[in-house]
């Protein structure tokens, strides 16, 4: 098993009609032990900008706290949220600086721009940045998480149908992988209210 | 005398004489010899083809470890009071990724066509399934017809410790060529129910409870606490089924469907075949938790 299924995880952010959803599993394992089924992957930046993060579970909670330490700055100085394409090119950024001994993550960032037009990207572990305009995946699973995302996906959802396709992507791909699972975790964003909600699911 | 030849030894060039047990390949139609198995060697049984290779140990680890048969799987077997209670998970993996859930059908007068990890030998020994998928079916199905030719030779029927043994001594002579078997042997014979543990290394154990598996550690924890001799046969499936999805939520190459059998003197019978998933939130049901923040107010555009 390769570094990146060391704790398993899988990821989806997905775009809908001027809204997005972003959806992790919860389960932090060790190889094939589980060892917690509320492990959380998805974080806050703003209001309107939310990155998960996959891969090794230290690397992703030491690279949250560097991201969110530069985005405090940022405000500070800047006086103002960042906007998500910048904020993609900030953690691209950081994670070529360690080109050479790279943080085993693979971020998945979704997030509303300018007149709440809905972003997505990822990128891989040393910052190759991959914008898409429907569906990023990551993860253990991401190879089920592709197919699923490609046969459910509709352009232009509505916040509603969009959080019962990204339910159910991510619930069938995951049930395909010993490593990701047990449960999941969905935000749905849009430019009045985000609604976070967590799924149930098989718990094996 | 029997004139065939034995095509393993003739065609091995390197030179290699190998003992394998090949008394396992047998042909079905019947041969008249003397004695019993006194000359495994000149069998003349159609045996297994060997590679010319000069590291011959070395290249079968290499293709073995292409393969990688991991024993990602929990099985479970007890003896107690009213026989033994056997209990497998259904997940087949190859790695991580989980290739196919081995359906079970729940309803237990259904005929077991689709019992995986449990292989019915006969119909009064069961065997479980750990290791590789194909070496448990082969030499499982093998063991069966050993056991059958018994009875017919003898007149009766063998008993677990006779059928263990078999197992065990097939298995010790391919040792170190990359089999990979965890079973355990579990019936009821004249002397009453029996288990025996069997595996690929070529051990043999006898004994009241085991488990086998990348979730044995978990499943162990639920059984060697909640078990006790004098149990009746709804108590002990009810502690095998929860020993089996307690290996299912810790275990990430466990899963699927717990199966349950229960082997008394009249043979064996499956009891249940519950969804995980399903067992989870029954033992665990969701409560509806208080909502803590609610933000009515909207900021406007």
């Amino acid at each position: 098993m390769s570094i990146f299924e060391y704790n398993g995880s899988a990821l989806i952010a997905m775009v809908g009609k001027n809204c997005f959803a972003i959806a992790s599993d919860r389960r932090l394992g060790v190889q094939l032990q589980t060892i917690a089924t509320d492990f959380q992957r998805i974080y806050q930046i703003h209001d309107k900008l939310y990155i998960g993060l996959s891969g090794l579970a230290t690397d992703a909670q030491t690279l949250y706290q560097r991201l969110v330490f530069r985005h405090k700055l940022y405000q500070l100085r800047e006086e103002r949220d960042m906007k998500p394409e910048t904020f993609a090119s900030l953690v691209s950024a950081i994670l070529y600086e360690k080109r050479f001994g790279p943080y085993f993550c693979q971020p998945v960032i979704a997030g509303l721009g300018d007149e709440d037009k809905p972003f997505i990207c990822t990128m891989d572990s040393i910052g190759a940045k991959e914008l898409a305009k429907d569906f990023v995946v990551a993860g253990s699973a991401s190879e089920s998480l592709y197919g699923a995302c490609e046969t459910m996906f509709k352009p232009d959802m509505e916040p509603e149908e969009l959080f019962e396709t990204v339910s159910h992507a991510l619930m069938s791909s995951v049930d395909r992988d010993c490593l990701s699972g047990w449960g999941g975790h969905v935000y749905v964003v849009t430019p009045t209210e985000v609604k976070e909600t967590i799924l149930k699911g098989r718990m094996d | 005398m029997c004139g065939k030849h034995n095509l393993l030894l003739e065609t091995l060039a390197s030179g290699l004489t190998m003992k394998l047990d090949t008394s396992g390949l047998e042909s079905a139609y019947p041969v008249l010899r003397g004695v019993g198995d006194l000359d495994d060697a000149i069998q003349g049984a159609p045996a297994f083809e060997l590679p010319n290779a000069s590291d011959f140990d070395g290249f079968v680890k290499e293709a073995m470890a292409e393969l990688k048969p991991a024993k990602g799987t929990t099985t479970l077997a007890f003896i107690f009071k009213e026989g033994v209670m056997v209990a497998a998970d259904s997940r087949a993996s190859m790695g991580a990724y989980i290739c196919e859930w081995l359906h079970e059908l729940a309803n237990p007068a259904e005929t077991s066509q689709t019992v995986k990890k449990i292989i019915e030998i006969n119909p009064y020994m069961l065997g479980t399934m750990a290791g590789g998928a194909a070496d448990c079916q082969f030499w499982h199905r093998n063991l069966g017809i050993k056991c059958r030719l018994h009875e017919l030779a003898n007149k009766r029927r063998i008993s677990v410790t006779g059928a263990s043994k078999l197992l065990a001594n097939i298995l010790y002579s391919y040792r170190g060529m990359g089999l990979s078997v965890g079973t355990m042997i579990a019936g009821w014979d004249e002397t009453g129910p029996a288990l025996y543990y069997v595996d690929s290394e070529g051990g043999r154990l006898k004994g009241n409870r085991f488990s086998v598996g990348s979730g044995s550690p978990y499943a162990y924890g639920v059984l060697d606490s909640g078990y006790r001799y004098d149990m009746s046969v709804e108590e002990a499936a009810e502690l095998a089924r929860r020993a089996i999805y307690h290996a299912t939520y810790r275990d990430g190459a466990s899963g699927g469907v717990a199966s349950v059998y229960h082997v008394g003197p009249n043979g064996w019978k499956k009891l249940s075949g519950d969804d995980v998933g399903e067992l989870h939130y029954k033992y665990y049901p969701v409560t509806p938790s208080t909502v803590e923040q609610e933000m009515a107010e909207v900021a406007g555009p």
